[in-house]
């Protein structure tokens, strides 16, 4: 698949001020640690790792910082896409990123909200914890590798 | 040869630093605990501010996590070991390394000056009227030695080291990027 843009980002502001483009990458780190961690601490609660409190009151707990988390990471992925579209698009690392993380946002809007809310059984849990925490890790590692594919 | 070169001259660290797989991998590890980690750190310092998980007492919120903030950072810790040592040389001459080691000093400043008064007396904590003030502090204050450690860190990968032709030292750079566009 071949993908171009027409667009030039020599004049993007993260890409004239030295400082802007790392400054852009430390929000956008911290807010998957607010983001992903909440959704993470939910899923202790579903492991049973937790010494206190349900799935359910923890997910009610972190929520709004879930949310606000997302919100960040999602304002600041795109300044960073945006300083080179042409090379993230034909980046195999990126594309990868971009599906987990598509996944991995309906996933915790749909059944791991659901599971956590609602309870089910000791093992059911325990699979919609795992495959969260996987859903997660995989998006982190892969943006990483952004930079080494 | 000097420390950092005898440092890195070590047999695995050598093969670290020299594997096109494993040294992005351990990176992800260590990028994935902020990811893993961090919510737990971020939850007891709000909790402490009284601003999250308020119809809980602090005790419950600071055992809750306490143990798997000591299994993060230690997974934390040994694989940053891992990077920095496979790079000592480059390490060793990068300001913002030794930025984030001095933010790190100020985690066991924290530790030291908190814990006696706040994490391990949260039963008194809770029994206060309102949150006290040291409380609050100390959760104020881990959340911006924590965003240092987080900053200085990405600002590793920016440094140019000294001496580049043309350039002052200190500079940062864009990191390099496959397929980048000249700009």
């Amino acid at each position: 698949m071949f993908l171009a843009l027409a667009y030039d980002p020599s004049n993007y502001p993260l890409n004239n001020n030295e400082w802007s483009f790392p400054l852009v990458e430390i929000i956008h780190i911290a807010g998957f640690a607010l983001s992903i961690g909440t959704i993470v601490i939910v899923d202790m609660g579903l492991l049973g790792w937790g010494k206190r409190g349900s799935a359910a009151q923890l997910l009610r707990e972190t929520a709004p910082w879930t949310l606000a988390g997302l919100v960040v990471m999602l304002l600041s992925g795109p300044l960073i896409f945006l300083s080179d579209p042409n090379m993230y698009l034909h980046n195999q690392s990126f594309r990868f990123k971009m599906t987990a993380l598509l996944l991995a946002i309906l996933y915790n809007y749909t059944v791991h909200r659901k599971v956590a809310l609602s309870g089910a059984s000791p093992g059911i849990n325990k699979v919609v914890g795992v495959v969260s925490l996987a859903l997660w890790v995989s998006v982190v590692a892969a943006g990483l590798f952004i930079a080494f594919v | 040869m000097s420390i950092s070169e005898t440092i890195q001259s070590v047999g695995f660290l050598t093969d670290i630093r020299e594997s096109a797989l494993v040294y992005p991998i351990i990176m992800s590890t260590h990028l994935a605990c902020i990811a893993v980690f961090g919510g737990m750190i971020l939850m007891t310092d709000l909790r402490l501010l009284g601003i999250a998980m308020t119809d809980r007492k602090v005790t419950e919120v600071v055992n809750q996590f306490r143990t798997w903030k000591r299994v993060g950072f230690c997974i934390m810790v040994t694989m940053g070991a891992l990077l920095a040592s496979s790079e000592a040389v480059k390490y060793s001459t990068n300001p913002f390394f030794w930025a984030k080691m001095s933010f790190l000093m100020l985690v066991a400043v924290h530790a030291i000056i908190f814990r006696p008064r706040v994490y391990n007396n949260t039963a008194e904590l809770d029994r206060a009227p309102a949150l006290p003030g040291t409380a609050k502090l100390a959760g104020a204050l881990s959340l911006i030695i924590w965003l240092g450690v987080l900053s200085m860190g990405r600002l590793i990968g920016y440094y140019e080291g000294p001496g580049s032709p043309g350039k002052p030292q200190a500079t940062l750079t864009q990191p390099v990027k496959v397929g980048q566009l000249t700009r």
